[in-house]
């Protein structure tokens, strides 16, 4: 386990230096509406902006106000740290207006020799799935000129099939999840989830076998008072399940950007798609992405919350929102009302991008075990 | 010594809180010391003085069951179990009154407000965040400005016939906005008595977060500030249910109801 902690304490870690040094080009990106596959073709490999250990927006908040949430304040803070400076570009998407702050400060302070910025639709039907067949062909080609890397159909489907041999391992690991005794604590999993979203996949997997491997021949991992499942905003540092671990509260299930569900369905090539492998990855984001900025979305992300609390014997949903998260903030009203109304106990939590208050966390999370009966 | 005793001991930032209850659940003594850094010395201090108030006692060693609660409650090591203060002060509301079903607790360094079921458990709770404002850290800062204690300001806010609103929330912008209107000399009473009106807000903000049901109560220290109760109970409009023992305690006597119940159970 330690070995994913270690690759979690920078930006930019030693499985990415080493993949640099060997000529590959690393391309940082914000958001999963960026199919990771995608930034595996040929030389490229994704590394999701992260900013562990932030210790203070001194700088950021000159250029963002209090009122953009800490996570895209944190990664302002980190580029002009030169934290970042190994990447050999970024890819942004329009999120939420607070990315779009972000991208645009960091194309005034920090521009690196490429920035792209993924348009998303914020609707899914055929017109949009071709436009974002479009946007993503569109970030190929400029992909392929800038860095001379074969974007072609072939070169997409290659990393499109390593990317699911890599999602298929989480995947199973992930369903280690669910009997009543797991295997694995979400702490763990998380920490082994976050490590592969900021390395490079090839290089990382060996290690996260040899963890399944050892979880495997486990008995299990004690006793939690209560199985809980986190949905909300970015939650990059495990450190928060950690401490909801600590008060007996196993995290069984999550549902946010970095969380496995349902985020880790392999990409279906050749099927729906007439082997477009571009098409089938604009098809894939929509819809393993379950995110409040999408509209009309609302329905569909309740139900796998109420499916998953079904499935994996939730007893409680923790609803985690950076503060100011404005579409996770708003989203959570109803959310909340929703999943109460299905007899689904829910806490709402209120946090900053990087961990901290441990005690009031603490409490929190321990009477909400309380008031569940637990 | 055939009579059993259990206790319940709240380890605040600001206070360590004691309760001691008898086999037929009656309180039989009650003790509240400052904090020490320790969270374990201010427990012991607590749980010492208290079990020295009960015939026969003698020392905490005695009591057949402890129960922790308050942001200390995990370093209280000969508590048989540790229970939060949130299902604590709902535990121990529900043990002075029945009908009340909602609590505001303003302690040393948080705010809570808690709906309580029909069984004493937590219905739903709402915190401050990471902010000092409205707490009794923040009411604390504030009296040091006027150079008088809690009660003492307490008293001053009562004799205000008017109020001048402190707008700020920050409990730092909070201070300044004091200083400077009492530099302007502006009446200290309608001063303390906007400070305590900025409270009630803010508790008033809370509540509505969880539905405010009647009975309201208040406890945690700052409950004994008649000021901040005037205060509340014209922000909710709505009277605020007296308890029968010190509000200070109800975190602790819920403790020992739970463990006289030997735990959760």
């Amino acid at each position: 386990m330690k070995v994913f902690q270690d690759l979690l304490e920078t930006p930019l870690n030693y499985l990415v230096e080493q993949a640099a040094a060997d000529g590959r080009i690393p391309i940082g990106y914000s958001c999963s509406f960026v199919p990771e596959a995608f930034l595996m073709a040929d030389k490229l490999f994704p590394v999701r902006l992260h900013a562990p250990g932030v210790a203070g927006t001194e700088i950021a908040d000159i250029y963002l106000s209090n009122f953009i949430c800490t996570y895209t304040r944190s990664l302002l803070e980190f580029a002009v740290d030169d934290r970042f400076d190994l990447l050999k570009g970024w890819v942004f998407v329009p999120s939420c207006v607070h990315m779009q702050r972000l991208y645009d400060n960091l194309e005034y302070l920090k521009k690196p020799a490429f920035s792209h910025i993924l348009d998303v639709p914020r609707k899914v039907t055929a017109a949009t799935l071709a436009w974002q067949t479009e946007e993503l062909q569109a970030l190929a080609d400029k992909l392929a000129s800038h860095f001379g890397v074969d974007m072609s159909h072939d070169s997409l489907n290659a990393a499109i099939a390593q990317w699911n041999r890599f999602a298929a391992v989480i995947q199973a690991i992930g369903e280690l999840r669910k009997p009543p005794d797991p295997l694995i604590t979400g702490t763990e999993f998380h920490r082994l989830l976050m490590a592969a979203l900021v390395s490079p996949k090839d290089l990382i997997l060996p290690k996260i076998l040899d963890f399944k491997k050892e979880i495997e021949k486990r008995d299990g991992i004690g006793k939690f008072r209560a199985r809980l499942m986190v949905t909300g905003s970015h939650l990059h540092d495990p450190e928060l399940i950690r401490v909801m671990e600590s008060q007996g509260g196993l995290v069984a299930a999550d549902l946010f950007c970095t969380g496995s569900i349902p985020g880790f369905m392999p990409v279906e090539i050749g099927m729906k798609t007439n082997s477009d492998p571009i098409r089938a990855l604009a098809e894939h984001a929509f819809k393993k992405t379950l995110c409040p900025r999408m509209m009309e979305d609302f329905d569909r992300r309740l139900k796998t919350i109420i499916d998953t609390v079904r499935e994996y014997r939730i007893d409680g949903v923790v609803i985690e929102i950076i503060k100011f998260c404005d579409l996770w903030g708003v989203d959570s009203m109803p959310m909340v009302a929703a999943l109460r109304k299905e007899g689904i106990p829910v806490l709402k939590l209120e946090r900053e991008y990087a961990p901290g208050g441990e005690g009031q966390l603490r409490t929190r999370i321990q009477a909400f075990i309380e008031s569940m009966g637990k | 010594m055939t009579q059993k005793y259990v206790g319940g001991c709240d380890v605040g930032s600001t206070t360590g809180k004691a309760a001691i209850l008898d086999e037929t659940g009656k309180v039989v003594a009650s003790a509240i010391v400052p904090s020490e850094i320790d969270p374990e010395i201010t427990s012991l201090k607590a749980l010492e003085q208290a079990c020295g108030q009960v015939p026969g006692l003698g020392s905490y060693k005695n009591l057949a069951r402890i129960v922790g609660t308050g942001y200390g409650r995990n370093e209280v090591p000969f508590a048989h179990e540790n229970i939060s203060e949130i299902s604590c002060h709902a535990m121990g509301t529900f043990y002075c009154n029945r009908d009340i079903k909602t609590i505001v607790d303003i302690g040393g360094q948080d705010v809570k407000t808690i709906s309580i079921a029909d069984d004493g458990s937590v219905l739903e709770f709402a915190m401050n965040d990471k902010c000092a404002a409205g707490t009794g850290r923040f009411l604390e800062a504030m009296s040091r400005i006027f150079r008088m204690d809690l009660d003492q300001f307490s008293l001053l806010s009562l004799k205000a016939v008017k109020i001048i609103p402190v707008t700020a929330q920050c409990s730092v912008f909070a201070e300044s906005e004091v200083i400077s209107l009492l530099a302007r000399k502006s009446p200290p009473e309608e001063v303390a008595a906007g400070i305590n009106a900025a409270v009630a807000k803010r508790c008033f903000s809370l509540l509505k977060r969880i539905g405010m049901r009647p009975l309201v109560t208040v406890t945690g220290g700052c409950a004994k500030n008649q000021g901040l109760i005037k205060a509340i109970k014209k922000s909710i409009n709505m009277e605020v249910a007296p308890l029968p023992v010190d509000p200070q305690i109800i975190g602790a006597l819920g403790a020992a109801v739970f463990a006289g119940r030997s735990g959760r159970g």
